[in-house]
């Protein structure tokens, strides 16, 4: 058992980082204040990915086939701790890297593939993911949005709700359902649909957690071809379940949340509040939030890169994650007031708008807590 | 970044485990005249003869194979003094005897272990220092699920040891975070069964998601804690001990509410083993200044220069 780097993964992360000194501009704070799912975000990742692309930082662990180098498992996530840690200029393109494109290389067309892949390797594309409904939302398989099969196309009707990037995607990566809700789960389809299809209209939903970030999508008469879709007709819940087991530990958050917590304490020093022992106290506690969150998430991806098939720790991993992003910003929200307000600290109010969505986007805590209770403890399910 | 035990530390687990599975040596028997604790002299007596309190000390195994030992040991309902045994005394020079009380910081009040110990260790900043026992210790009433003891401490023969005391400290609080996790895991463990088993309202009280919820953070803390002693225990740092002592000590008082919550009054009956947990774990949630302390040390190490 070995919880050190290793010297090529050292270099590694050291790479990354030269690399975001030198590609980051000046005003990057102002450019991450909204979040990766606002527009300014969003527009800097389309500069952005290409030369991360350029450089053979985008997409390193994916085959050689598709645009990568084969590199191990652990360097795309020291990737993804080094991007999230200042903020995720990726932006949205982060899916991409993590789940939607290895989705379509295991259940993609040739076709498939060959369309959408080197644009993502390249960092141009821009995708959303039409999963939550207003009826149907950690309930997934609720989904109402219908795809009726008419001769070679599908016509799609329906709404999604919460999707975040919708307003700049090129592609939606759409959840809907090719039966009745009677047949569940086994009526669900995916539709890989260009977001400039007539029919599709986008709303942008104020919210605390960043401008331009979620969105409500509608689908309307929608008819695209039926290789849009993604694998076959009753296949959507297996790759979904696939996509979001990736997704879990997708977001390192507890990188941002440690470094913003040294950012805190740095503050509370100059103040010369760090000498009280109470707030240093706190403070380690939201750090051991942090470095569990980060421990467990680690164990997930050795278990991946040793090739072991998943289990239940990436359940266990997205609940700390979720303790150590509310850890770090409740205690700057208790001794740092003054930095949410007016000018206040672009860091921190930054990082508060990425915690206060953790628990709820890509899943509900709730929902992994029930997993970790019927997978990892054995209970059984309720009646 | 490799999670998993090496061949030799594989091995030493799984022959720990054949040895702790010997349900008549490390399983639950009451105690007569309300007995708080079950001395396991049968298990001692066999892991020092295995060789496995000398683990810390083999290359191949190390303080990790020693820390998951203790770890594993905490989780049975018999009470042994491993912790000691397996994280310190290899560090501390030749001749040094077990079973081995350790008092840190000349804490007041009762010590663990004292009325089995043949020595007591007293770490403070300056100086970590032993002093043989030769039944000075006497055995005192206690609430905790451990033999609780007494000894005049200055009319002890001292003898100082040349160790560093930090570094003993460090592998202290190691060796507490591993006890505490494994006396909790274990605890855990015996409340699940129960939850799975026991019907109330004609269903099964683990499946109320009231109750799933509370337990699944629990082992959400608790599978934390555990890699964070794991770790700790790698890389033997302070920085790395302080905070692995202090997660599992701060997280200890609410697992043990809601262990003994769903155990519900079976479970404050000293028939059943439940207390043999959670009141190992109350004396160790307070060790060494309790979670407070452990994670204004962290707080120490991390940004004294930040």
């Amino acid at each position: 058992m070995d919880f050190t780097w290793t010297e090529e993964n050292e270099a590694f992360r050291a790479r990354v980082r030269d690399f975001l000194d030198r590609e980051l501009p000046t005003n990057w704070d102002d450019i991450a204040r909204h979040g990766p799912g606002s527009h300014e975000q969003t527009e800097f990742s389309l500069e952005f990915c290409p030369k991360l692309a350029e450089a053979g930082l985008l997409v390193p662990h994916w085959p050689a086939q598709w645009g990568g180098a084969d590199r191990p498992t652990w360097e795309h996530f020291i990737m993804g701790e080094e991007m999230w840690a200042v903020g995720e200029p990726r932006g949205g393109q982060y899916m991409n890297v993590n789940w939607i494109g290895p989705v379509l290389m295991r259940y993609g067309s040739d076709a498939q593939k060959a369309q959408y892949l080197p644009d993502m390797a390249a960092g141009r594309a821009i995708w959303c993911q039409g999963f939550s409904e207003p009826g149907a939302g950690s309930d997934l398989a609720s989904l109402r949005t219908k795809a009726i099969r008419d001769g070679d196309d599908y016509f799609i009707n329906g709404q999604k709700i919460w999707t975040s990037y919708a307003g700049m995607a090129d592609t939606c990566f759409l959840l809907a359902r090719t039966g009745g809700a009677d047949q569940g789960r086994s009526a669900i389809a995916i539709f890989l649909v260009p977001m400039d299809t007539p029919g599709i209209e986008v709303r942008a939903i104020p919210s605390l957690i960043g401008h331009g970030d979620i969105h409500e999508v509608f689908f309307t008469d929608v008819r695209v071809p039926a290789s849009c879709r993604l694998g076959e007709e009753g296949e959507g819940w297996t790759i979904i379940s696939y996509a979001l087991a990736n997704e879990r530990v997708g977001i390192p958050r507890y990188e941002m949340s440690s470094q913003v917590l040294d950012v805190m304490v740095g503050e509370l020093k100059a103040r010369g509040a760090f000498g009280n022992s109470i707030v240093r106290a706190k403070a380690a506690e939201a750090a051991a939030a942090c470095e569990a969150a980060r421990l467990l998430v680690y164990r997930v991806v050795d278990e991946r890169a040793r090739g072991l098939p998943p289990g239940t720790a990436a359940n266990l991993a997205r609940v700390a994650v979720v303790e150590a992003d509310h850890a770090v910003t409740d205690f700057g929200m208790d001794f740092l007031p003054d930095c949410f307000s007016g000018d206040g600290h672009l860091g921190l109010l930054a990082h508060h708008e990425r915690a206060i969505v953790t628990g709820i986007a890509a899943g509900a805590a709730e929902i992994q807590l029930n997993l970790v209770a019927r997978r990892h403890l054995d209970l059984p399910k309720g009646a | 970044m490799h999670l998993a035990f090496n061949e030799d530390q594989a091995t030493f687990a799984t022959v720990l485990a054949q040895m702790l599975g010997d349900e008549a040596e490390t399983g639950f028997h009451p105690v007569a005249d309300w007995g708080r604790f079950d001395y396991g002299t049968l298990l001692d007596a066999r892991l020092e003869e295995a060789g496995f309190y000398d683990a810390a000390a083999e290359p191949d195994l190390g303080t990790l194979s020693a820390a998951a030992m203790v770890y594993e040991v905490a989780q049975v309902p018999v009470t042994v003094e491993c912790a000691a045994s397996a994280l310190l005394r290899p560090f501390l020079g030749d001749d040094v005897p077990r079973p081995l009380a350790v008092v840190v910081d000349d804490a007041p009040g009762g010590v663990r272990f004292l009325p089995q110990a043949k020595a007591l260790l007293s770490i403070t900043d300056g100086a970590v220092r032993l002093a043989h026992l030769d039944g000075q210790a006497r055995e005192v009433a206690s609430l905790f699920a451990y033999p609780m003891g007494e000894v005049a401490r200055d009319t002890l023969d001292w003898q100082t040891l040349d160790v560093d005391p930090a570094t003993i400290r460090t592998l202290w609080q190691i060796a507490l975070a591993a006890e505490l996790s494994g006396v909790l895991a274990g605890g855990l463990a015996s409340v699940l069964a129960h939850v799975r088993e026991r019907t109330q309202f004609g269903q099964a009280l683990g499946s109320f998601q009231g109750v799933q919820h509370r337990l699944a953070t629990d082992a959400v803390w608790l599978e934390g804690a555990r890699l964070l002693m794991l770790k700790a225990a790698s890389s033997r740092a302070p920085q790395d001990a302080s905070l692995a002592l202090a997660h599992v000590q701060n997280h200890a008082t609410r697992i043990g509410y809601d262990l003994h919550q769903f155990m519900g009054a079976m479970g404050l009956t000293l028939e059943h083993p439940l207390h043999r947990w959670t009141y190992r774990a109350r004396a160790l949630r307070a060790e060494m200044g309790g979670a407070p302390m452990a994670f204004l040390d962290y707080a120490e190490a991390r940004w004294r220069a930040a």
